[in-house]
């Protein structure tokens, strides 16, 4: 039991000293039920500061109701999530999120989207507008800032997410499959996007996939989750260099990887 | 700014057009065919009973146009409210709902005698008919509005921290902008309706009292003339509506906000 000793600790602000001892993220034997359906179960994990997880699974796993639940939204049935050692008990400003859709506000322009959450934590906006800016110049939107949505193709308009979920400088960033509305050409473009983002400003990542190359190509380490209830089949770490370029998804280490984690899940349907 | 006026200019040319047309049927036809103005007039006589009562027909104008605007007003604040207090409780919701949504098949045309009874003849009870005509379809638009914003935009505002009252005005008083204009679109015309009813049943002034006097007095080319003068103020009430429409659901096309517009 691990617990005791992390509380113990002094982990107030972003001490990055102790980023390898203590978790970024802490998901302690975390149980959900739905009623009577169990949708997972003794689900436990430790993100570590910067770190690029992903929960690997099929769709209706139970994976974005686990990062919900990270998120703050669903409470679980048992166990317990916390960040930096506390207990979440709702949504925190800690916290970014992307969804499967952008989920833009038709009505406001591409810059005012992205400083939405400026807006509902009561920080100054001004603060925040030339860092909204800089997300859109380094997600190479910035040309269309003061444009509406509708004007914008998917990709972008996810990018545009993407930036919104950042703007407020979250430790922790959670992908709740945010490229499976895209076609396959783009969605690979922005997995590169991403990690270019990454890269610039480090954030501990908690992606949801149910793509097994996605996974191995943007994380460091890769959860694979078994069907109803969900629980954690196996982990995988991915040990290739970084910066990642397209190109990795040829090489026969990366494709090694990819044999790996489908033969993890195919032995979970089994 | 050009191009769009351009192109609704465009986009009326067909209708007026069309209309212009007809016109010029309807007084060839009246002329050749010999029909006597007390059963139709010409188009051009009705012309000159306007210019000719222009007085008359003004003075009865405003008190019509100055109810249903008050009516129009009152329904549109009194609509807004009542759906946002039945998004907000699903008691009221489920109360309540249900019973505006049935009460929509009384005539309520049929219900102007009663108001006279109760209220007298005169201002109150045009006004009050005018509104009880005009609030539904308000409130059901605006209730449909409040209630129809995506599960995942609600959701990725709870994650940014917002709170109810942050949702409501970021969200969806936004969102319900649109639903909000049809059901203003469709409680003008009915606020109309309300209000020259209630003056056929009982008024001593208003366009509505002025056409039924006008049908007593076999004034026909009067009576037309209340109508035409009439139709074009409700014509300009929509047309204001329509346009602060397009300047604040900017985020729609025209042609969005033509399918939402209904009734």
């Amino acid at each position: 039991m691990p617990t005791a000793t992390v509380s113990t600790l002094p982990i107030n602000a972003a001490g990055s000293s102790k980023s390898e001892a203590i978790p970024v993220l802490r998901i302690d034997s975390v149980r959900k039920s739905f009623d009577k359906l169990e949708a997972i179960r003794n689900v436990s994990l430790d993100v570590t500061e910067n770190e690029f997880v992903s929960l690997l699974g099929p769709s209706g796993c139970g994976k974005s109701t686990l990062l919900m639940m990270v998120a703050g939204l669903i409470h679980p049935s048992g166990g317990e999530i916390s960040i930096n050692g506390s207990p979440v008990t709702g949504p925190r400003p800690e916290i970014g999120v992307v969804f499967q859709q952008p989920v833009l506000l038709p009505w406001r322009t591409v810059l005012d989207n992205v400083l939405f959450p400026i807006e509902l934590l009561k920080l100054r906006r001004a603060d925040y507008e030339a860092a909204a800016m800089e997300l859109l110049a380094m997600a190479k939107i910035d040309d269309f800032a003061h444009h509406l949505p509708r004007q914008l193709s998917g990709g972008m308009r996810q990018r545009a997410s993407i930036c919104r979920a950042l703007i407020h400088k979250p430790r922790i960033l959670l992908m709740d499959e945010p490229f499976s509305a895209l076609d396959a050409i783009t969605r690979d473009e922005m997995g590169v996007e991403l990690l270019r983002i990454w890269q610039a400003n480090r954030k501990t990542v908690v992606f949801v996939t149910h793509s097994i190359r996605e996974a191995a190509f943007l994380s460091d380490r890769v959860l694979v989750m078994g069907r109803r209830p969900a629980t954690i089949i196996e982990e995988v770490k991915i040990d290739l260099p970084r910066p990642r370029q397209l190109s990795m998804m040829e090489s026969e280490p990366f494709n090694q990887y990819v044999r790996r984690l489908r033969k993890s899940i195919e032995a979970s349907h089994a | 700014m050009l191009k769009w006026m351009r192109k609704s200019l465009a986009d009326l040319a067909w209708p007026v057009g069309i209309s212009l047309l007809l016109l010029v049927l309807w007084e060839v036809a009246v002329r050749k065919l010999g029909i006597r103005s007390i059963i139709l007039p010409p188009p051009s006589e009705i012309m000159v009973a306007i210019w000719d009562r222009r007085e008359l027909l003004l003075a009865h104008l405003w008190p019509s146009l100055y109810l249903t605007i008050l009516g129009f007003v009152l329904s549109v604040i009194g609509g807004i409210l009542v759906a946002v207090v039945i998004t907000y409780s699903s008691t009221l919701r489920r109360g309540f709902y249900p019973i505006i949504v049935v009460s929509q098949v009384v005539p309520k045309i049929s219900i102007a005698p009663l108001f006279i009874v109760w209220f007298g003849t005169g201002t109150m009870s045009s006004l009050l008919l005018a509104v009880l005509i005009a609030f539904f379809p308000m409130t059901i638009n605006s209730a449909l509005g409040f209630q129809s914003i995506d599960e995942d935009i609600h959701r990725m505002a709870r994650t940014f921290m917002g709170s109810r009252w942050q949702i409501f005005w970021k969200i969806r008083m936004p969102n319900a902008l649109p639903y909000i204009f049809s059901g203003m679109k469709i409680s003008i015309t009915l606020a109309i309706i309300g209000v020259i009813v209630s003056e056929f049943v009982a008024s001593q002034e208003g366009i509505g009292y002025l056409i039924k006097l006008a049908g007593g007095l076999l004034d026909t080319p009067l009576m037309m003339a209340a109508i035409a003068v009439l139709s074009i103020s409700g014509l300009a009430l929509y047309g204001l509506i329509a346009l602060a429409e397009q300047r604040s659901v900017y985020w729609q096309t025209s042609s969005d906000i033509g399918g939402n517009a209904g009734g």
